[in-house]
Formats: structure tokens, C-alpha cells, sequence
């Protein structure tokens, strides 16, 4: 009994909701963020898989705040493709990203897991968790997180974090820090031991005791009330901060990739990320081609079985090509994401750009951007069902669903 | 009698409404567009109407028990204008002989469809089109006609130099033989049908009268709001607001509240349920369903979407749209700004904009 062979491990996603984040949009309007295809495959779909190395897993979770329909046939579909049970677990309100976990704590211990890995859905890394649990094991804390070396610029943006350079213990988290703390950036996925449980549970605890006190004492009482659900938990305020220096949490350091997949541009490096990843672990995922009886291939680029792609077109680096996609003689596609069922026709050129469902890409037209990942205009979007009549450029512009464009644009937003 | 209302499909031009309702269903002058063709239809008697459109029917369907019979003929592939009567036929045919009603769904107007209704029976033609005046006829289709008689002898399409200035106002009145001449494909009314029935000499435009809209989109949705309340001043002038609190033509639902110190129009309609705090100017705008505007703010110009928040001493102008539930907090300006459903506006739009 609990020889580490036999121990059990719980993964929990966390995939958020539809009316946060709309910073996805407009990609988000039609599908759920965490199903957006990156690299040939729904964004949550990366995690799953990591999560499959894991020794031991006994179940997988997803946790947000979309209806359950909306993943309710994907859940079926990968649980069969992986063989391991993915259940989606939908929060009835908002209870921040511990008291999430923690309000399925019941489900989540069913198993009894010896550990939980708590995932975001939107982390772009390589997700080294079989090492991360390897080394939480040798920390005995009660949780691991994962870290990264981050630039000085990139770095206020997240969660930065100290740890030592010998034991590797987390001494000091502070969230989106204004002055420069250090270059130590949290990654957002972690590993926990069922005490995690309790820390949360005693930060509810303290809430309510003093949500009581609040309304014995008379000043308190004129102070406005900020006041938090006593059951919304965060993770980084309410639990790395407070239990940071007291031997509790540990981190661990990949050196690998790492970003986070907020906006539409970020979906396009984050694919390419990925491409690049499956180079190494699994390159027959990847196209190939050199123009005689395929198209040429440059680069990584990724295309389903399904789809069509002439052999005088010349495609990447950095393609992703969705199932049942046409693409003509002539054309010439870098750098982009092409969705389900569009149909590119003959020398038209994509490049910097995410072509959306059943869109159409006119003969001669140019769909372009300057390909800068984190601005609104640096990657060109086009939402389901837009056609670009022939000989058209479009630059530096999004476009929602169901609109036809007969002149160029640059530069716009259309609705 | 039956009726066709041309309803089309996606409504992007009146996005960021149409990303949470389809167009019929955005609300005009306080009930839904469609509504107020449904209403001048059934007054004159017409016992179905179809509604051709080409996307899902459910949020359509909700539209019943308003004691006239609604079905919905959806295309799957684009007909045009003309194609989608084709695929309705056997809805349209009801063996009676009578001519059936098409409308087009984005425009507004009196629809005097019973003066309509005489004149089509009066010329003994094939088809009747209202036509409308119009001060720029070269953005348009010009229908050049027999003055005396309202005969159509040509269509011109977009003229470049002046021909006439009566265009085509999207209201029809056809003879169930019209639908003999439109086959099921793309087929548009405007370029194939009716210039065929013209140069048979069977089709006939009576002018307008009164006001005429086509509110698809944003600055022309604000326009003909001014046109129908000033048309509803001179027929029911009842039915607007009055009030030491209320300039010009105002139209307030009855389960609106409206706070103390405010000053509300010209031009204003005030949807059911919204709740506009004391100290508010309101003028030349469309408060929707259930939207909520705080005190000392000031809008103008703009459409303010269902459930919607305006902040205290907000201040909204320029051809600001906020779509469904947009929460734009205190004491910001919003300059043109378009603002998709469900977003939260902390910051000034100082120049218009679009916020996804």
C-alpha cells in the first residue's frame, strides 16, 4: 500500500468561460477558446496530451464555465482517442482558480490520487510533467510549480516569483508586480498533494471569521464593502503569496518554450510552437513535400489527411491546414492557420494570417499582416464564412464571420 | 392574403446588434423591425406570412400568438432577391387567385398597403412596387415611369446621370403569375424580373407616401427613428411622451422609469424595462430593452444595447453603438465607439473605434 508504483494521479484543466476573455475574439465568437485548432488540434488538446505521459493517470478533468454541451462531444471523442476518462466539470459561479479545485474536491479524490496537476488551458509550453512530479517528490511539499526564466519586459505581466537557487523552494510570489521583482515567471501549471486541499480550506475559513468580525465591528462597518465570496480562492494571492518561505511549495525550471495564448496572434506563434515541437517528438505528424507529386514543404507544417493541397502550391514554414481544406495551384502559403472546409484558389498568397471555416480566397488575392503576435492588427483574422473576391488584398485587418470583400482593406476592423 | 417578408441573412451591417439577435429581432422604436410590417400586415388582413431567410429558424420561431400565422421558408443556398419567392411558391399559391405582398425586411415606412391594394387593382397589371423619393437617386435603382399612370417603362440601375428621382422602396404587390417567370436559382428581382414584366408593360410604382428607411444599418437606423416618430406625432401623437422633461418627438415604454432633472429628446426611444437615473440627457438615441443609464450621463446619437450599462456622468456620442450587456463604466467618454456584446469599457474611446 502507496508504493509510489501504485500511486494515482488526478489532472484538472482549467478551460475559464465564455464572457472572460474576450480578448480572443473574434475567433472566439463561434467556438469556445479552448477548441480553437492549434497546430491541427483543439487548444486543450495539448495539455490532454501531456498530460497522457504522466505514469499512473487516472482521470482528467475540465473545469470552466461553458455550457456542457459545447463539450460534450469532444470529451466523448478524446476520452476514446487517448483511452483515458476526460470529464468536463462545469462551475456553477466563479470561485477563483484554487477555489475552483477546490469546490471538486470531492470528485477530483474519488481516486484517491497521491497528486493533482492543475493545468491552464491556454499555457503554450512542453509540459514536462512526469519530471515536474519526479522532482515534487523529492521536495515533499505540498506543491510544485512550474517556472520559466522570462525577459525583464515580459515578466511584469505574470506572476513573478524567487526561489532558491539550492533547494529550490519558492520564497517570494508577487502577481503582475509594477517594480521589477525578478525574472522568475510562473507558468501556470502545478503539481499538488491532497494537503492543498486544506490550505484552501483554511483561506475560505479565515474569510468567513472575518466577514463575521466585519459585521460586529461598527468602523469596519462604514468601511465600502470589497467584499470577496468567502469561497472565491485564488491561486496566487490567497495561496503561493502566503505560503511562499515556509518550506510548503517548491518550484520547478523548464527550458523550453513557454507563452500564453490570449489573442488571436499568439494562436498563430503558439501553433508554430508546437509544429516545431512535433519536429522532435512526433515528425511523422508532419507534412513533406517537394512539388512533384505533393506541394513543396518548407519549414513544419502540419495538414490532415483530409485536406487538398495542389502539388504547385508551396506551403510554410509554419502552416496548419484543417480537414477538408482546398488549396489551389499556384498558391503560396507561410505562416498561417488555415481553418475546416476553406477554399484558397489558384496563386492567391496567406501569409501572417488565420483564415476562418468555409472562408474562400479568391485567384490572385493576398490575405497579409505584418505578423506581430501581440498587437490587434499584427496578424490578419477572418472570421467563418468570408470570401475574398479575386485579386483582392487584405492587410492588417480583421474580418467577423459571413462578410464578402470586393475591395481591399487595410488596416480595419470589420464587423 | 399571403406575404413575403425578403429577410435575408446575417445583418452584418447593423453588428455588433445582430452578433446577439438576428436583425428581425432588433428592436425599433421599442418593438422588434419585423414586428411593425407584421402589424401593417395583419391590419389589412393578411392571414400568413413567410419569412425567407437563409440561416437556422429557432430564434424566429418565437414569434407566436401575434394572431397571424408565421412560417419560415429557409434557402440553402443564396436565390438573390427573386429566387427565394420560387422556393416559397407552394406557401404563396393558394389557389384563390389573390396577389401575395413581398417587403423587404430593413425598411421602414407607414405602409399604406390599403391605398396599395386599390392601386394594383385599379391598373389590372401584373405586379405593383412602391417607390419612394429620394435625393440621391445615382446610389439606387431608378425606376423611370409614366407619370399619370405610374407605368414602369425601364429600370435603370445606379444612373450616372439624373433619369428620375423615384427609387425602389422594397414594398411589392404580385399576381400569383409573377411566380411563373422566377425559376429556383439566384434569380434578382430587381435586374431580371421586374424589367421583364416592364417591357410586357404590366408593372406599375405608386409613390410613397409619407416616410421612407432602410434602417440596415447604424447612422440610417438613427435617421429613421426621427422619420417614425415624427411621422407618429402626426397620426397618434398619444402614444409619445409629454413632459416638462421631454423636447421633441419621445417614445418611452411604460415599464421604463425615468429619474428626476432629465432632459429627454428630440428624437428618443426608451425600451421596456430600462431605468434612466436622474440628472440624464438623452437625445437623437435608442435606449434597448432592460439597458440602464446613470445619473448626470449624457448620450447622443447612438444606440445603447439590451441589459447595457451606462456609467454616472458617462458620456456616449457620435454613432456609439454598445451591443448586448456592455457595462461602460463612470465618467467615460465614448467617442463613435462600437462596443461588442458583454465587454466591460474601463478606458475613454476619445476617436470611434471598434472594442471586441
Amino acid at each position: 500500500m502507496g508504493s509510489s508504483m501504485e500511486e494515482k494521479v488526478v489532472a484538472v484543466i482549467m478551460v475559464g468561460g465564455p464572457t472572460k476573455g474576450t480578448r480572443f475574439r473574434p475567433l472566439s465568437l463561434n467556438i469556445p477558446k479552448p477548441l480553437f485548432p492549434i497546430a491541427g488540434q483543439p487548444m486543450v488538446h495539448h495539455p490532454i496530451s501531456a498530460c497522457k505521459r504522466i505514469p499512473n493517470l487516472a482521470q482528467i478533468y475540465l473545469v470552466g464555465f461553458y455550457e456542457e454541451r459545447e463539450f460534450a462531444l469532444y470529451v466523448s471523442a478524446i476520452s476514446n482517442e487517448l483511452k483515458v476518462p476526460v470529464r468536463y466539470l462545469r462551475e456553477d459561479k466563479p470561485h477563483g482558480s484554487a477555489g475552483g479545485l477546490y469546490h471538486f474536491r470531492n470528485l477530483i479524490m474519488e481516486d484517491s490520487p497521491s497528486h493533482i496537476f492543475l493545468l491552464n488551458c491556454d499555457v503554450c509550453c512542453s509540459f514536462p510533467l512526469p519530471e515536474m512530479l519526479e522532482a515534487h517528490r523529492g521536495y515533499g511539499g505540498i506543491g510544485t510549480l512550474l517556472v520559466i526564466k522570462g525577459s525583464p519586459e515580459s515578466a511584469s505581466q505574470f506572476g513573478e516569483l524567487v526561489a532558491d537557487p539550492v533547494t529550490n523552494e519558492l520564497l517570494h510570489y508577487t502577481e503582475k508586480p509594477e517594480t521589477f521583482v525578478s525574472d522568475r515567471i510562473n507558468c501556470g501549471v502545478y503539481v499538488f498533494t491532497p494537503e492543498i486541499f486544506n490550505a484552501i480550506g483554511d483561506v475560505s475559513t479565515q474569510r468567513k471569521d472575518r466577514a463575521t468580525l466585519k459585521r460586529v465591528s461598527s468602523f469596519e462597518a462604514l468601511q465600502p464593502a470589497t467584499r470577496i465570496p468567502t469561497d472565491f480562492v485564488r491561486l496566487d494571492q490567497d495561496i503561493l503569496s502566503p505560503l511562499a518561505g515556509k518550506k510548503q511549495l517548491y518550484t520547478y525550471e523548464t527550458m523550453d518554450f513557454w507563452e500564453q495564448i490570449k489573442s488571436p496572434g499568439m494562436s498563430l506563434r503558439c501553433s508554430g510552437l508546437y509544429l516545431s515541437q512535433f519536429r522532435l517528438t512526433s515528425p511523422q505528424l508532419l507534412a513533406s513535400g517537394d512539388g512533384t507529386s505533393i506541394a513543396i514543404v518548407i519549414g513544419d507544417v502540419y495538414i490532415h489527411p483530409s485536406a487538398k493541397v495542389h502539388p504547385t502550391a508551396k506551403i510554410g514554414p509554419n502552416v496548419s491546414i484543417s480537414a477538408n481544406a482546398r488549396v489551389g495551384p499556384g498558391v503560396r502559403l507561410m505562416s498561417c492557420i488555415i481553418l475546416d472546409d476553406v477554399e484558397i484558389m489558384e496563386n492567391a498568397v496567406v501569409t501572417n494570417a488565420i483564415v476562418g471555416w468555409k472562408s474562400s480566397i479568391g485567384r490572385w488575392s493576398r490575405v497579409q499582416a505584418e505578423g506581430v503576435y501581440n498587437t490587434k492588427l499584427g496578424v490578419t483574422i477572418l472570421g467563418d464564412s468570408v470570401s475574398v473576391e479575386d485579386e483582392v488584398v487584405v492587410t492588417s485587418s480583421i474580418v467577423l464571420p459571413n462578410k464578402t470583400l470586393n475591395v481591399s482593406v487595410q488596416d480595419e476592423i470589420i464587423l | 392574403m399571403k406575404a413575403l417578408i425578403l429577410v435575408g441573412g446575417f445583418g452584418t451591417r447593423l453588428r455588433p446588434l445582430t452578433l446577439s439577435f438576428p436583425k428581425p429581432l432588433v428592436d425599433f422604436a421599442n418593438k422588434p423591425m419585423i414586428l411593425h410590417q407584421i402589424e401593417a400586415l395583419k391590419a389589412i388582413g393578411v392571414d400568413e406570412v413567410i419569412l425567407a431567410i437563409n440561416y437556422e429558424p429557432e430564434q424566429l420561431l418565437v414569434m407566436t400568438n401575434l394572431g397571424i400565422k408565421i412560417t419560415c421558408s429557409q434557402e440553402t443556398e443564396p436565390l438573390g432577391t427573386a429566387g427565394p419567392l420560387a422556393l416559397a411558391r407552394d406557401k404563396l399559391v393558394d389557389g384563390s387567385g389573390q396577389p401575395f405582398f413581398v417587403l423587404n425586411s430593413d425598411v421602414i415606412s407607414e405602409y399604406p398597403l390599403e391605398e396599395f391594394i386599390a392601386f394594383h387593382n385599379a391598373h389590372g397589371g401584373e405586379a405593383s412596387i412602391m417607390v419612394t423619393k429620394v435625393d440621391e437617386p445615382s446610389k439606387y435603382g431608378v425606376l423611370v415611369m409614366e407619370e399619370a399612370t405610374g407605368k414602369v417603362e425601364r429600370f435603370v440601375e445606379k444612373p450616372k446621370l439624373y433619369v428620375g428621382n423615384k427609387i425602389n422602396a422594397g414594398i411589392y404587390l404580385l399576381n400569383p403569375s409573377v411566380l411563373d417567370q422566377i425559376e429556383l436559382r439566384p434569380t434578382s428581382i430587381e435586374k431580371e424580373i421586374f424589367p421583364q414584366i416592364a417591357e410586357a408593360e404590366k408593372l406599375y410604382a405608386m409613390v410613397l407616401p409619407g416616410f421612407w428607411m432602410d434602417i440596415g444599418q447604424p447612422r440610417d437606423y438613427i435617421i429613421g427613428l426621427r422619420l417614425y416618430l415624427d411621422s407618429l406625432r402626426k397620426k397618434t401623437p398619444s402614444k409619445l411622451a409629454n413632459g416638462p422633461h421631454i423636447v421633441g418627438n419621445v417614445l418611452v415604454d411604460e415599464t421604463a422609469e425615468i429619474g428626476d432633472g432629465c432632459l429627454i429628446g428630440p428624437d428618443v426611444a426608451i425600451g421596456r424595462d430600462c431605468v434612466i437615473e436622474s440628472g440624464v440627457r438623452l437625445s437623437r438615441c435608442t435606449v434597448m430593452r432592460g439597458a440602464h443609464v446613470k445619473r448626470y450621463s449624457c448620450v447622443s446619437s447612438s444606440i445603447i444595447g439590451w441589459h447595457s450599462t451606462v456609467g454616472q456622468w458617462a458620456r456616449v456620442e457620435n454613432m456609439s453603438i454598445l451591443g448586448k450587456n456592455v457595462n461602460l463604466y463612470d465618467e467615460i467618454y465614448c467617442n463613435g465607439g462600437v462596443v461588442l456584446h458583454n465587454k466591460e469599457i474601463k478606458s475613454d474611446i476619445m476617436k470611434p473605434d471598434i472594442v471586441m
